[in-house]
C-alpha cells in the first residue's frame, strides 16, 4: 500500500494512558490508512483493546492525540463526540445486542433515534443486512433465542447499518464456539477491502494472514512490530513477537487469550 | 346477636349505592391520576439518584428517603394541611371553580382541593418507591448495553430512555407493579382527609343506616375486583410481553378464523 499518498483514516499521535504506575499504552504512534484492514494483536493485557477504544473514546487518554480523518478527537465533548462514535463501528466480543430489542429493532434503533431516519425505511435497510449477514428469517428473533455467531452476525449488521468509515473489532469471535467461528468471519470477510476501514483485534491468525493489510503486535502497552502478514509471519523482528508467534502458531490454538 | 342477617339492600338501592358508585370513580380517578404522576416522578427522581452531579444526588436521595420512611397518613396531612394552604391562591381558585369535567354523578366533584393532595401523597409517596425498584432494574443491566449505544451515537438522556429504561422495567416489572396496585389500595387513606373515594362513602353508609359489615364488604369487594383487573392489565401489557402476546393473540386469531371458515 503506497501508504504516504493514501488518507489517513486513524493516527495515533504519542499517545499514553495510564492506571496509576501501570502504563496501559506508552506512546503510540501509528496510522491507519484509509480503507485498510489492520489486525491488532498480542498477548493478553498488551492493551489492544484498549488502544482500539480509545478511538471512539470509549476509553479515554492521558497524553497524545488521536486524528480521525484528519481530526484531532481530543477534545471532542457532547454532540460532537456523538457524531464521531455515529461515524465509527464498533464490534464487541459479547456482541451487546440490545436485549429488549429484536434482532431487526436492534439495528433499526439508531438509524431511527441517532440518524433520524423514518421507521420504514430504516427496516427496509435492516432487512436488506440481515439478509447480507445470513439471517433473513431472524428479524423478530430476540438475542436470547439466537446463537452467539447469529447474535455476532446480527451485531455486525447493526453496525454496518450506520454506514461508518471505520469499523472496530474487539476479538469479534474469542467468545463463540469454534464451529461458529467460520461464519462471523465469513461475514467479516465480505467486507475487507471494501473501502472501510477495519481495524480488528483478534486471535485468528488464519484470518490476520489472510485479510490484513499489516499486523500490529503488541505487548505490555507499546506497539513493538508493524508489519506486512507475509513479513510477520515468516520473520518477525522483535524477539517478544518471535515468542508470541512460537506460543500461537504451532497448535493453533487460542488458549493465549 | 346470632340473628344477624345481612341486608345487601340498605347498600345495594338508593343513596347508599349512589355513593359507592362515585366512590368507585373517584378511586378509579386517583388511582389513574396517581400512576401517571407517580411514574413521572419516579423518572425525575432515578435521573436524580443515577446524576453524575452530586448535589442532584443527594438530593433525590433526600427525597426518596424521606417518602420511603414516612407514614403516608402523615404525608396526607402533610400536604392538606401544612403545602396546600400555602399553593397560590389563583391555584387554590382554578381548583374549586366549575370546570366541564368536575361535576360527577351524585354530586360528587373530581377535582377538589382533597383530590390535589391524595394526588399530591400517592404520587410521591409511590414515586419514591418506584425510583427505587427502577434503580434495582438498572443495576441489574449489564454496563456493556450502554457502552453499545454511546458507539452508536447515542446520547446520555437517548441512552437512558431507549437502551437502559426499557431494560430496567423489563427487570423489575413485578415489584412495579406491586407499588402500583400499592397506590391503588392506599388511596383509601385518602378518605382521612376528606376525599370521597370508596372507604369513605362506605363510612357515609355506616352513619347513614349502619350497614357497616356490608358495606365494607361490597368496598372490599371493589377493591379486590379493582386490583385483580388492574394486576391483569399491567401484566399482559407490560414491557417485553408486547410482541410475544401480539404473536399469540395473530395465532389464536387466526385459528380462530380457521375455524369460522371450517364451520361455514
Amino acid at each position: 500500500m503506497s501508504f504516504s499518498h493514501a488518507n489517513i483514516a486513524v493516527e495515533f499521535r504519542h499517545l499514553s494512558k495510564s492506571y496509576g504506575d501501570f502504563s496501559a499504552l506508552k506512546n503510540i504512534d501509528l496510522k491507519i490508512a484509509a480503507g485498510e484492514v489492520v489486525v491488532v494483536c498480542g498477548p493478553s493485557g498488551s492493551g489492544k483493546s484498549t488502544l482500539i477504544r480509545t478511538i471512539n473514546r470509549l476509553e479515554s487518554y492521558d497524553q497524545g492525540d488521536i486524528l480521525v480523518s484528519g481530526q484531532s478527537t481530543r477534545s471532542l465533548r457532547g454532540r460532537d463526540l456523538q457524531q464521531l462514535r455515529t461515524g465509527i463501528g464498533f464490534v464487541f466480543q459479547q456482541f451487546n445486542l440490545y436485549a429488549h430489542l429484536t434482532a431487526r429493532d436492534n439495528i433499526t434503533i439508531a438509524l431511527v433515534q441517532v440518524l433520524g431516519l423514518s421507521k420504514r425505511v430504516a427496516e427496509e435497510r435492516a432487512d436488506v443486512l440481515l439478509e447480507k449477514v445470513g439471517l433473513p428469517d431472524k428479524g423478530d428473533h430476540f438475542p436470547s433465542q439466537l446463537s452467539g455467531g447469529q447474535q455476532q452476525r446480527v451485531a455486525i449488521a447493526r453496525t454496518l447499518a450506520m454506514e461508518p468509515s471505520i469499523i472496530l473489532f474487539d476479538e469479534p469471535t474469542s467468545a463463540l464456539d469454534p464451529e461458529m467461528i467460520g461464519e462471523v468471519l465469513n461475514v467479516i470477510r465480505q467486507l475487507a477491502h471494501t473501502g472501510i476501514t477495519m481495524v480488528v483485534v483478534t486471535h485468528e491468525m488464519g484470518f490476520a494472514r489472510e485479510l490484513a493489510d499489516r499486523i500490529v503486535f503488541m505487548d505490555q502497552g507499546e506497539v513493538l512490530e508493524v508489519a506486512s502478514p507475509e513479513q510477520f509471519f515468516s520473520q518477525a523482528q522483535h524477539p517478544r513477537a518471535q515468542r508470541f508467534l512460537q506460543q500461537i502458531l504451532p497448535s493453533h490454538s487460542s488458549a493465549t487469550s | 346477636m346470632n340473628s344477624f342477617h345481612f341486608d345487601w339492600g340498605g347498600v345495594l338501592t338508593g343513596s347508599p349505592a349512589a355513593w359507592l358508585v362515585a366512590g368507585l370513580v373517584n378511586t378509579i380517578l386517583i388511582t389513574v391520576t396517581g400512576t401517571f404522576v407517580a411514574s413521572l416522578l419516579a423518572i425525575v427522581l432515578l435521573l436524580g439518584r443515577t446524576s453524575s452531579a452530586h448535589y442532584a444526588r443527594y438530593l433525590a436521595q433526600a427525597i426518596v428517603m424521606g417518602f420511603r420512611n414516612t407514614p403516608l397518613l402523615v404525608q396526607l396531612f402533610f400536604w392538606y394541611f401544612a403545602v396546600y394552604p400555602a399553593l397560590p391562591e389563583w391555584f387554590r381558585d382554578w381548583v374549586i371553580a366549575d370546570h366541564w369535567f368536575s361535576p360527577l354523578p351524585f354530586g360528587f366533584r373530581c377535582i377538589s382541593p382533597e383530590f390535589v393532595c391524595a394526588c399530591l401523597g400517592l404520587s410521591w409517596f409511590t414515586g419514591a418507591f418506584l425510583a427505587e425498584e427502577l434503580r434495582a432494574g438498572l443495576k441489574a443491566v449489564p454496563l456493556a448495553q450502554s457502552e453499545a449505544a454511546l458507539t452508536q451515537g447515542f446520547s446520555h438522556w437517548k441512552t437512558f430512555r431507549y437502551i437502559l429504561l426499557p431494560q430496567a422495567m423489563r427487570n423489575a416489572w413485578q415489584p412495579i407493579v406491586g407499588q402500583y396496585l400499592n397506590l391503588m389500595k392506599l388511596s383509601s387513606l385518602a378518605s382521612s382527609i376528606g376525599f370521597a373515594e370508596i372507604i369513605y362513602s362506605t363510612r357515609e353508609i355506616e352513619s347513614f343506616n349502619a350497614h357497616a359489615i356490608e358495606a365494607y364488604a361490597v368496598g372490599t369487594l371493589l377493591y379486590l375486583i379493582l386490583g385483580l383487573l388492574m394486576g391483569q392489565l399491567f401484566v399482559s401489557f407490560g414491557p417485553g410481553q408486547i410482541k410475544r402476546n401480539n404473536v399469540v393473540a395473530r395465532v389464536a386469531l387466526s385459528g380462530f378464523l380457521h375455524r369460522l371458515r371450517f364451520l361455514s
